[in-house]
């Protein structure tokens, strides 16, 4: 690794040398508020050092690349995981666990989320989604005296074993019938060597994608999604649907782009993914009672969703799901946000008696969660409207009518949850208990994603044609 | 200033919102009555729209305003473009007139919360008269969403009991139509876009109109749009959230959903879904009178036998919309113009028909007829209102109801929907049945019930509500003109324009009947 390749690389170096500072300070200095403050700091810098220190070389060992793609989701996860860590501070404290360990971590995440979205290379690949996965491992069972974060911590370290075994062995095969790893060829090879896809090659390309089924739980992977949410910390869960989700889709992009024609094999296969994963996610959260555990069942129609824009392997629709996972990344943060700013020595507000009313108490905070509701719901003047509609108009242009009806379909159940809640904040009759009133720094983070999902929502334009200059 | 007064109008509210939801929570008087004066200064707004000449003699779009809005790279673009015409024009009069008579109803009948109902109710606003104005589909789609959400939070926050049962189906039904036409808009879009309309032109109807799509392709086209508008109308027998949503929903509720917003239904069929797709519209016509007539008379006939008087009116609606549908399928200028009116009419005396029922209700706390009796004793300024308003739903001439129904009815007996005429008028007598045996048994007789020896006549604020109500009930009645001489050269200009089109393709058909057998695989 030459030192171009290292500059080229510096946003992650950031965030990984500034993990590793902050682990080192913590183990002597143990007062949270500095050690977070250094860790919302370094992920900055990342985000800077992404947005304003051209990359030397477009890409870097062969493994990732530093183009605007790339950079473009380094920010973003940077940016993100400096939110996160805003909205955990009171957890941190409150709990008492160690803010060194906690910030070093979600700065690895950053980091290896940031990777995954750069990889042209599948060993890159499965380096970056091991690093913040092992991450999150310990996040969501950061803290060990609540029995529910610790299940949710076991579940999502054995489905992700398992992911990473399909991944392994996927990567096998392909390498076995392409000769490469490097990932246009590996793709490209095989479909020139031998008139069409090799078995082997196709096999370990279907494993490949059940191992990214599991990481962005699409149907019938997502089992492990709503139990994981539920018990995982509201500031670590919004990590978890954001960041590890939209960093593999974001990397799933960037494989279509460079290697569009083995995807064609696996069309059929996708489509019925799309499709079962759409319903599933929206037939699953009807009978949901639990805030945290609906958005989990929502991130699984959300994702469906994404797959069809994905589907249309052309570069609107590509630029459709890249705005998707955008807006998804900031309004479902938005989201755990709001649940963050909430908790109190009672916990998070999950179960839906304990939302009933709550617009009452706290009018700004249930707005918000209205708001964010209404654009995971899709609809028009949110940032979520535009996303469904970008790719809905990029599947149909596809041809792809049926999957567009079964998502509207989706769509008008997933309205009949997301609007139920949205009801219940402001339900007269018994209203909730009086919760947090919120640090600044969590109200920031919500007012800076109602912002984006009301920005996004009216002027879309902003954010598409920064992703038209970016696609790779 | 008339070169933004369409938008000025159609987002004062929105800056009446802001005001509102920085007023203080308890300042209850004060939050209704900044709500009150926004609602009428948008009507003052409105109020020269009324008097422009312009109308009268072109069909063409007035006081049009345009920018681009949204522009997507290559791949889609959107542009705020509204204007108004005779077919939108007495629409948004009547929304900027039904506002404040909503609002001042809510003077008692709302107290919790009036913060959060005001702002709705002013969101609601913009998003009714954005859809009114609307000349781009996908502005157009915005809006039409943008009223759900506060309709459906008034519903499902101040309704009755059954409130979240009722709003979440006023929703989904409303949101299954709205889907399938959203996917619609884009197929037509991109047929646009193919057949060379100018990108930049975006989703403008006025080119969307000129397009000559494929009879195959407008069936499929024109359903969704059609399901859409039928499930607002409503249509029989996607009517079934219109009961539940009424007998919840709070009394201003009521009156804007059923003034203004089941007008949405038909208007998008004059607006849209016809001259969109004229071809399949002349498929399409014997199916929809039949639905029309069904709700006609089983609208009546349902209506006649129920016991809650809100329920009863709710489901007058129905029988009522049919006959707007009926009208404006009949394509000739008389049942056109017939409906259009009776849009006006059905706000007018449905409106002040919930109106009164709130009235009752905020006395005695209950809808159900057996619990009156003997009021117009008790109460005879009520029950004076109420009877001019009764007649007027039931249509008797003098009334505005009479020059709607008998103008539909001329209309459709002159197009081909003769025999369905036939039946339609069944519905008329009725209508008569219903209402005037409702007024009968609730206003009419002894007071046997004692609770209702002492009930106050209406207040002064009350009745400032009803007058002008009453005051339209005759002026339509008595002077329709004023209002056809504005609607009439746009309902022409549109029955020409179908009619062409119509014409065109039955001659393409009957020279050579595989021309129009295009699939949809040609749109990609």
């Amino acid at each position: 690794m030459s030192l171009i390749d290292l500059l080229a690389l510096l946003p992650v170096l950031i965030l990984a040398f500034g993990g590793t500072a902050i682990l080192m300070v913590g183990a002597w200095y143990r007062e949270p508020r500095p050690l977070l403050a250094g860790g919302i700091a370094t992920a900055l810098i990342g985000a800077v050092a992404a947005g304003m220190v051209p990359p030397p070389s477009l890409e870097i060992a062969g493994l990732f690349s530093a183009g605007g793609y790339a950079r473009f989701f380094t920010i973003l996860w940077a940016l993100l995981a400096a939110a996160g860590l805003m909205v955990a501070t009171r957890y941190i404290m409150e709990k008492r666990l160690g803010a060194g360990e906690y910030v070093s971590l979600v700065l690895y995440a950053a980091a290896g989320m940031a990777l995954l979205s750069s990889a042209t290379h599948l060993l890159g690949l499965f380096l970056a989604l091991e690093t913040f996965t092992l991450a999150f491992y310990i996040l969501i069972a950061s803290n060990r005296r609540c029995e529910m974060a610790a299940e949710a911590g076991l579940k999502y370290l054995l489905m992700g074993a398992v992911a990473t075994g399909f991944m392994a062995f996927g990567i096998a095969l392909i390498y076995a019938s392409s000769g490469t790893l490097a990932l246009p060829d590996a793709a490209l090879r095989m479909t020139a060597a031998a008139g069409g896809l090799q078995p082997w090659g196709l096999l370990g390309w279907g494993l490949v994608l059940i191992a990214v089924g599991f990481k962005i739980s699409l149907a019938p992977f997502h089992l492990w999604t709503p139990d994981v949410y539920q018990g995982a910390p509201a500031p670590v869960g919004g990590l978890l649907a954001t960041g590890s989700k939209g960093a593999v889709v974001a990397a799933l992009v960037g494989m279509l782009s460079l290697a569009g024609p083995v995807w064609h094999d696996l069309v059929d296969l996708l489509w019925l993914l799309a499709a079962v994963t759409m319903l599933a996610g929206a037939l699953g959260a009807l009978g949901q009672k639990n805030l945290k555990r609906l958005l989990a069942y929502s991130s699984v129609t959300h994702m469906g969703t994404l797959l069809v824009g994905l589907l249309c392997q052309n570069t609107e629709g590509l630029a459709a799901t890249t705005f998707y996972v955008v807006v998804y990344a900031i309004t479902s943060l938005g989201a755990f946000a709001v649940i963050a700013s909430l908790a109190d020595q009672r916990g998070e507000p999950m179960a839906f008696d304990e939302w009933r009313g709550l617009g009452y108490r706290h009018p700004v905070r249930s707005a918000v969660l209205v708001l964010i509701l209404l654009s995971l719901a899709g609809l028009p003047g949110t940032a979520g409207f535009m996303a469904k509609f970008a790719v809905f108009q990029a599947a149909l242009q596809s041809g792809y009518l049926g999957l567009v009806l079964i998502g509207v379909f989706a769509s008008v159940v997933s309205f009949a949850f997301y609007l139920r809640v949205a009801m219940l904040l402001f339900q007269p009759e018994a209203p909730a208990v009086q919760r947090h009133a919120g640090t600044a720094p969590e109200h920031a983070v919500v007012a800076v994603c109602t912002a984006a999902v009301l920005v996004f929502g009216l002027f879309p334009g902003i954010l598409f044609d920064l992703i038209g200059r970016l696609l790779p | 200033m008339n070169d933004h007064l369409l938008s000025l109008m159609t987002f004062f509210p929105l800056v009446g919102m802001l005001i509102v939801l920085f007023l203080p929570r308890e300042a209850d008087r004060l939050i209704k009555t900044v709500t009150l004066i926004v609602t009428i200064i948008v009507f003052l707004i409105s109020l020269p729209l009324a008097f422009d000449d312009v109308f009268i003699n072109s069909s063409a779009m007035q006081y049009t305003e345009f920018a681009n809005w949204i522009s997507i790279g290559q791949y889609f673009q959107m542009n705020y473009y509204v204007g108004i015409d005779g077919i939108s024009l007495w629409l948004v009069l009547l929304t900027t007139f039904i506002m404040p008579i909503a609002i001042l109803s809510t003077w008692h009948a709302v107290d919790k919360n009036t913060k959060g109902f005001m702002a709705l109710a002013l969101l609601l606003e913009t998003g009714m008269l954005g859809a009114f104005i609307s000349l781009d589909l996908f502005l157009f789609y915005v809006f039409w969403e943008l009223m759900l959400v506060p309709m459906y939070f008034m519903i499902g926050i101040w309704g009755g009991k059954n409130r979240i049962y009722a709003a979440i189906k006023f929703f989904l039904f409303t949101a299954v139509g709205s889907l399938l036409m959203l996917v619609a808009i884009i197929y037509v879009y991109y047929y646009a876009i193919q057949a060379g309309v100018p990108f930049e032109n975006g989703f403008s109807i006025a080119h969307f109109y000129q397009l000559d799509i494929p009879a195959h392709l407008q069936t499929w086209l024109f359903v969704a749009f059609a399901f859409s508008f039928a499930i607002k109308v409503p249509m029989f027998p996607v009517h079934t959230w219109l009961p539940d949503a009424h007998t919840e929903a709070p009394t201003a509720g009521s009156v804007i959903l059923a003034a203004i917003l089941l007008k949405m239904g038909t208007y998008g069929y004059v607006r849209f879904a016809i001259p969109l797709f004229p071809v399949a519209t002349m498929k399409f016509t014997p199916f929809l009178a039949l639905l029309a007539v069904i709700g006609i008379i089983y609208g009546a006939l349902v209506a006649m036998m129920q016991d809650d008087v809100k329920k009863l009116v709710a489901y007058s609606s129905v029988s009522h919309l049919g006959f707007v549908m009926l009208g404006i399928f009949a394509m000739n200028l008389q049942g056109l113009s017939g409906g259009m009116l009776q849009m006006i009419n059905h706000g007018i005396s449905t409106g002040a028909l919930f109106l009164i029922v709130g009235f009752i209700y905020e006395r005695r706390h209950t809808r159900l007829i057996v619990d009156f009796g003997g009021l117009s004793k008790v109460m005879p300024v009520f029950a004076t209102i109420f009877m001019i308003v009764t007649f007027s739903s039931v249509g008797l001439p003098g009334t505005n109801g009479f020059v709607g129904e008998f103008l539909i009815l001329v209309g459709a007996f002159e197009s081909n929907l003769r025999v369905f005429t036939v039946f339609a008028t069944t519905g008329v007598i009725l209508a008569a049945v219903y209402m005037l045996w409702m007024f009968q048994r609730v206003m009419m007789g002894k007071v046997t019930n004692p609770k209702n020896a002492e009930l106050k006549d209406l207040s002064a604020r009350e009745v400032a509500i009803m007058l002008p109500l009453v005051l339209f009930i005759f002026w339509i009645g008595f002077y329709p003109n004023v209002f056809f001489e504005k609607m009439n050269p746009s309902l022409e200009n549109l029955i020409n324009q179908v009619k062409d089109k119509q014409h065109i393709a039955m001659i393409a058909e009957d020279m050579d009947p595989t021309v129009t057998q295009i699939t949809v695989n040609d749109l990609r």
